[in-house]
């Protein structure tokens, strides 16, 4: 973004300085300003309203595991386990996918195909996640269940159906988005490398992939932000089992049951019971208030990573 | 060795993408093979009837296109406002890029958090119930960070001679924005406009707590308590019940129509962003 539009270059400073700003002017600073506003009473909102709950449970919030709203014991650790392992499950399927598919894009095929390639990438990018969600639930969710049957799962919603879903739907964007930073790679440092008598393999992974990694860290992190705030087609299919919390942090097992994401359960129908007590209410908009600073974390970071892209 | 290596590179990538590929056809091959049957005139054009089973998705689909163009409409302005401010007013990259971070944190904000923020500030603040007027502004800021980068990649792309040309002739910062820039960058806006609109008409969880209900809405009268159907919700609703096989052919349908309604706005853009990336690669 750093070629831009300088009118006033070519223009004398004074008469602009003489003038009263232009309607133009005014009207798209109050725009903006509009915008900015917006995210800044957002956070407001989110902040002020979750209030209640750290002047009440403090930090056992977030490392209670117990989530009884009933007897106002609110606790937020399985679900934010619930989060990072559906995250996590669906960036280990659409990491390798996504990236090699965009290897194969960006340095193998022919212009042609790259764009029939690229048109379909499009397309998959503009499923609405409640398609997915229908997807999910009509027929992932039963070949989960029937390929998990000797280790005797509950049902077919489970962390991994939810993970994998979000896989499928976060594919697009590290696919499209490294494909760009594939492609800002000059081809004359691959005619370079090819000349001096480098494979296409090697080409890629000792020129074309150090140079396009900050821009495919970028993808995979603005991915994990959608996954980690995806909440139609991951309700749909995870179960929405409250306090889940594994005995062993680090078994798998506890990803084929039932879980509970903090954005399914914003989604449920506790979002509508809360509203009239002020205490469960703060829990619950807690939970998004969680959701938002672990995705405006990611995106921003994922933002520094492009910056450096850009100057590279 | 290394001719091996090489084999398998592009072998392991091509799979990649034909997996990749193959998932656009296996969603299209399922919702057309089940969703098919159940599409014809009458679904289009009958209310919906007995809780989803009978009847068809008429009222969803016109309180989808209210949102969605009550969206566009609310961010429009808006996006051009954002795209002068950067690319024109702004003097100093330290403040463009600021302009954009604020864009980024804008686009990644999961949608369920504005349907959060708006049910406590439309909903209840304000007190209007639930109202489509909620669900098109935040629609709207949902695809505003779409929609302006859509612009800002087209003005930025403009030819510096048009803008030189046009200040040589006296013109203002005002007058070269109405009418040199704004309308060599129209493309920009559509593109961004009809990207935006394809997203907004799929989304439910900014509209699930502030702007639709399942049933017994028609065309909205006023502001307060005056929600819609919509076809996101309608899917997501029957989603959830969906055993009883004539609500399933019904749900495929509305899936399948809700999918052609989002592809086939993403298809028409192509045509005019493959161009932009031509000039942009090789002009």
């Amino acid at each position: 973004m750093e070629a831009t539009i300088t009118v006033e270059a070519t223009q004398p400073e004074a008469r602009d300085r003489r003038r009263r700003p232009s309607l133009t002017q005014c009207a798209s600073w109050g725009f903006t300003g509009l915008a900015a506003l917006f995210l800044l009473s957002l956070i407001g909102v989110f902040l002020w309203q979750s209030l209640p709950i750290w002047q009440s449970s403090g930090i056992a919030y977030l490392t209670g595991k117990k989530w009884f709203y009933r007897e106002q014991i609110f606790g937020v650790l399985p679900m934010i386990y619930g989060t990072v392992s559906v995250s996590l499950i669906g960036l280990v399927l659409a990491v390798p996918i996504g990236v090699g598919a965009a290897l194969c894009a960006a340095e193998i095929l022919s212009p042609r195909l790259r764009l029939a390639v690229k048109i379909g990438v499009e397309l998959l990018a503009g499923i609405p996640s409640v398609v997915y969600g229908l997807l999910g639930i009509l027929f992932l969710r039963d070949w989960i269940y029937r390929i998990l049957t000797r280790f005797d799962p509950l049902s077919g919603d489970t962390l991994l159906t939810a993970g994998l879903l979000v896989g499928i739907m976060i594919l697009p964007t590290i696919m499209s988005l490294s494909e760009d930073a594939l492609r800002g790679v000059s081809a004359r440092q691959r005619h370079a490398a090819r000349g001096l008598g480098l494979t296409r393999s090697e080409t890629v992974w000792s020129v074309v992939l150090p140079q396009a990694f900050p821009g495919i860290v970028a993808a995979v992190l603005l991915a994990l932000g959608r996954s980690l705030g995806e909440m139609i087609a991951v309700f749909l299919v995870v179960g929405r089992q409250d306090n889940q919390w594994p005995a062993n942090i680090f078994s798998l097992r506890p990803l084929i049951e039932a879980g509970q994401t903090l954005s399914s359960k914003l989604g449920g129908s506790e979002t509508n019971i809360a509203y009239g007590d002020p205490l469960h209410w703060a829990a619950i908009i807690n939970l998004g208030l969680l959701l938002l600073v672990m995705v405006c974390g990611v995106s921003t970071l994922a933002y520094y990573f492009l910056k450096t892209d850009r100057h590279a | 060795m290394r001719k091996t290596l090489d084999l398998l590179f592009t072998v392991g990538t091509g799979l990649c993408a034909v997996a990749a590929v193959s998932i656009i056809g296996i969603v299209f091959a399922a919702l057309l093979f089940r969703g098919l049957p159940a599409v014809n005139w009458r679904f289009l054009t009958e209310q919906i009837r007995m809780v989803g089973a009978d009847g068809g998705i008429f009222y969803n689909l016109v309180g989808t296109i209210i949102l969605t163009v009550t969206a566009l409409l609310v961010c429009s302005p808006v996006a051009i406002g954002v795209a002068l401010i950067h690319s024109v007013y702004l003097r100093t990259g330290a403040w463009r890029r600021r302009v954009m971070l604020l864009l980024y944190i804008l686009n990644g904000v999961p949608s369920l958090l504005f349907g959060l923020f708006g049910f406590v500030v439309f909903v209840k603040y304000l007190g209007w119930g639930k109202s489509w007027v909620a669900g098109g502004v935040l629609l709207a800021v949902m695809i505003l960070p779409t929609v302006t980068i859509a612009l800002i990649e087209r003005i930025v792309a403009l030819p510096r001679m048009y803008i030189e040309a046009a200040a040589g002739l006296g013109l203002s910062t005002s007058q070269i924005i109405w009418s040199v820039i704004l309308p060599q960058s129209f493309s920009g806006l559509v593109t961004g406009s009809l990207l935006g609109l394809a997203r907004a008409a799929g989304e439910t969880a900014p509209i699930m707590f502030t702007a639709t209900i399942f049933a017994g809405a028609t065309i909205p009268h006023g502001v307060k308590e005056s929600p819609v159907l919509s076809l996101p919700y309608h899917i997501f609703i029957l989603a959830q019940d969906s055993f009883d096989p004539s609500v399933g052919a019904k749900v495929w349908g509305a899936a399948l129509v809700l999918l052609m309604l989002v592809c086939g706005l993403s298809l028409v853009t192509l045509p005019l962003r493959l161009r932009t990336d031509e000039e942009a690669n090789h002009g």
